[in-house]
């Protein structure tokens, strides 16, 4: 009976260390689960694949470092799909302190597959104020933009030649944290300009994304670092690219986590009705 | 084993530990990390408020290329130091209004558009709901949980029997509901220390690829 | 005056925003196209009441010796050198300012978000009680997605999968859907008492 009782009262210490080896191992010695993908990572996979070469691709950095693991692996994953099928790719983003992710992730996979700035992909970088921007480039985009992130002039640019607002965009995916996020491109974006929308979002938000999906506002959804690594399945499976999968090595780490937390949950509801039990007999 | 030989990884890494060393109890290595971040942070924000909005839409259409229009937004922007000045304090409220009726004026026809309108098709107009019965018995069920679930969230008349047990088939698809957010949020944070790891076992220690 | 002209000024802006979403004439996108420039502009400025207000705040604890004020130096010093090495080495490729982000921020703000999967593992395991049915209703849904969502969940069973998707797509949906409109019905409604000057908060207290 103690040690029932002593199962719910386990150092918090103790589950910290344990959460750790639990994590680490898979990563240093992996099962090999494998993780297929979903109809949803499909969906966004199906529509960025739609895109004809030459047309362009704007994506969304509505995230910062805090929730890079989640969906730093997807911005890379889709911007190795882009460049390997001869999309353009317009970066921008809503959060500031997203500016550096998208620079890195750019330099990073543009060098991959020998694409060039300003004919290949813009990096427009930040504005302030959310509807501004959101609202400005369903009009003219170097109304919002008048320059790039760089400071470069958007009409020196060759491929923003032909690029005027939403209508000259196939698909659209926003990468978020949070607010402000998708649910901000398909309020304004979607409902006034028609904008075609997928998004990735971390797994905190993804439950919530559900009603979108169902209405066909949005055209898809990578839900987490699962999505993430959804959609480096499917990128790989397709030959678009063989570089390292982060969100896929992950999977392991978070299955066994996953588990944990499950056994701990249990572990705690044990603890907690046998001592609620011992306790009552007290009182009578 | 293949450590890094990089500064910066190193750098990284010792700010990584600093942070962690919080969940022993806090110190002042998790503090000096804490206060860095914040300098940095702000430090960045400038930079590339600077670069990104300040210089192309005011200071180049002002300044270099005449457009004098644009003296009306410098003036309502620099009404917010009037927050620093308490005669005149008072000014901070005229730009405050200008983005707040802009931002609520935005936002009525776009959130009924897309959280209402929207959202009440997708309920009653679920596409191929007919072509199987299942189908059809899962849309059903979500139409009959939207209900329920609205009017758990109708406070303002007493329920009588019918619409209490509605509201309390409201509260069971709302616990669902915040179970499978529940659900996702393990996964969430598990990702981000897993992210963490990936970086140390990675990028500093080389064990893994 | 000094709270007539303000609610004005959110009166017209609002007004005039909800109505040119259903005006199509060019009179109305030009103006439509001014308001949006210079909301930009002016938002920005904000920004800068925040590094003003920090400043201050750190400045004066270094002055008056608060308990932690040597850290505040630290915060000081961080945001200068940040924003100087910023302003002047600018935000391209291969920058200082770059080079700050990727190996300072980045390592210090995903940690501190990494640290709660450790909290929540603790808070999971100490607070999480199946005590009511409401409760255990929470845990049973949380259970089948936790494990229907990763691979071992269709390692240990191929139904797992299909279930939290039926729980994600069916239960999940109404409920977020419910969610979703009473927060827009409540954002429309708080946008329109603003608009009409009847939410007042903004304004502050004082005399005027």
């Amino acid at each position: 009976m103690r040690f029932f009782q002593a199962l719910g009262k386990i150092d918090r210490k103790i589950i910290f260390i344990i959460l750790a080896i639990v994590i680490i191992i898979p990563l240093l010695k992996p099962f090999g689960l494998i993780s297929r993908a979903s109809s949803r990572a499909e969906a966004v996979f199906n529509a960025v694949d739609a895109i004809p070469a030459g047309k362009p691709l704007m994506i969304s950095i509505d995230f910062d470092p805090g929730s890079m693991p989640e969906l730093y692996p997807m911005l890379t994953a889709i911007l190795r799909h882009a460049m390997a099928k001869d999309v353009k790719v317009i970066l921008l983003g809503l959060w500031l302190t997203g500016m550096g992710l998208g620079e890195q992730a750019l330099t990073t996979v543009s060098r991959e597959y020998n694409k060039v700035y300003g004919q290949d992909y813009v990096f427009l970088g930040w504005k302030s104020g959310v509807l501004p921007v959101v609202l400005g480039m369903g009009e003219d985009i170097r109304k919002a933009y008048p320059a790039d992130y760089y400071g470069t002039p958007l009409e020196s640019l060759p491929m923003m030649a032909n690029i005027k607002n939403y209508r000259d965009i196939p698909f659209f995916i926003s990468l978020s944290a949070g607010t402000p996020g998708y649910e901000s491109w398909i309020a304004y974006a979607q409902s006034r300009y028609g904008l075609k929308i997928g998004a990735g979002v971390t797994a905190v938000s993804a439950a919530d994304a559900y009603p979108y999906l169902q209405t066909g506002q949005l055209t898809g959804m990578l839900g987490g670092m699962k999505g993430a690594s959804e959609y480096e399945f499917l990128v790989k499976q397709k030959g678009y690219t063989q570089q390292f999968s982060p969100a896929s090595q992950a999977m392991d780490s978070q299955s066994l986590a996953h588990l944990l937390i499950l056994i701990l949950i249990v572990i705690g509801n044990v603890g907690y009705f046998f001592t609620r039990k011992v306790t009552r007999r007290e009182e009578k | 084993m293949n450590l890094s030989h990089s500064l910066w990884i190193w750098i990284g890494t010792f700010l990584t530990f600093c942070i962690f060393s919080f969940l022993y109890k806090d110190n002042p290595l998790y503090k000096f990390a804490e206060h860095l971040f914040v300098g940095v942070s702000v430090g960045y924000s400038i930079s590339i408020s600077y670069h990104n909005v300040l210089y192309p839409d005011l200071i180049v259409p002002l300044f270099k290329q005449g457009q004098l229009l644009n003296i009306i937004p410098l003036l309502f922007g620099l009404c917010y130091f009037a927050r620093f000045i308490p005669q005149v304090s008072w000014l901070i409220r005229l730009p405050m209004g200008l983005v707040l009726g802009f931002g609520a004026g935005a936002a009525i026809p776009a959130t009924l558009q897309a959280s209402v309108i929207k959202q009440i098709q997708g309920a009653i107009l679920t596409p191929n709901i007919f072509q199987r019965i299942d189908l059809f018995a899962w849309a059903l069920i979500s139409f009959i949980g939207l209900i329920c679930v609205v009017i758990y969230f109708f406070f303002s008349k007493e329920r009588v029997k019918s619409t209490r047990l509605a509201a309390e088939g409201g509260i069971i698809f709302l616990m669902v509901g915040f179970g499978a957010s529940f659900g996702y949020t393990v996964m969430a944070r598990i990702s981000l220390i897993i992210g963490r790891f990936q970086f140390l076992l990675r990028d500093w220690l080389g064990i893994i690829r | 005056m000094q709270r007539t002209i303000p609610l004005a000024i959110c009166f017209i802006m609002g007004i005039f925003m909800m109505v040119q979403f259903f005006v199509p004439h060019p009179i109305s996108t030009n103006a439509y196209d001014i308001v949006l420039k210079w909301i930009r502009i002016i938002t920005i400025f904000a920004l800068v009441l925040g590094v003003g207000s920090l400043a201050m705040y750190h400045t004066t604890k270094i002055r008056r010796k608060v308990s932690g004020w040597q850290f505040s130096i630290i915060t000081i010093i961080a945001l200068v050198v940040t924003a100087v090495i910023g302003l002047f080495g600018g935000v391209g490729r291969g920058s200082w300012l770059q080079v700050i982000f990727q190996n300072i921020f980045v390592p210090v703000n995903s940690t501190m978000f990494s640290i709660l999967a450790f909290y929540m593992a603790s808070a999971a395991y100490r607070a999480f009680r199946a005590r009511t049915k409401e409760a255990t209703i929470l845990l049973i849904a949380a259970f089948i997605v936790m494990l229907g969502m990763v691979p071992i969940g269709s390692a240990i069973s191929k139904r797992l999968p299909e279930l939290a998707e039926w729980i994600l797509t069916v239960p999940n949906t109404a409920a977020k859907r419910g969610i979703i409109f009473g927060i827009a019905l409540g954002s429309i409604a708080t946008s329109l008492k603003i608009i009409l000057g009847i939410e007042r908060g903004w304004l502050g207290g004082g005399r005027g």
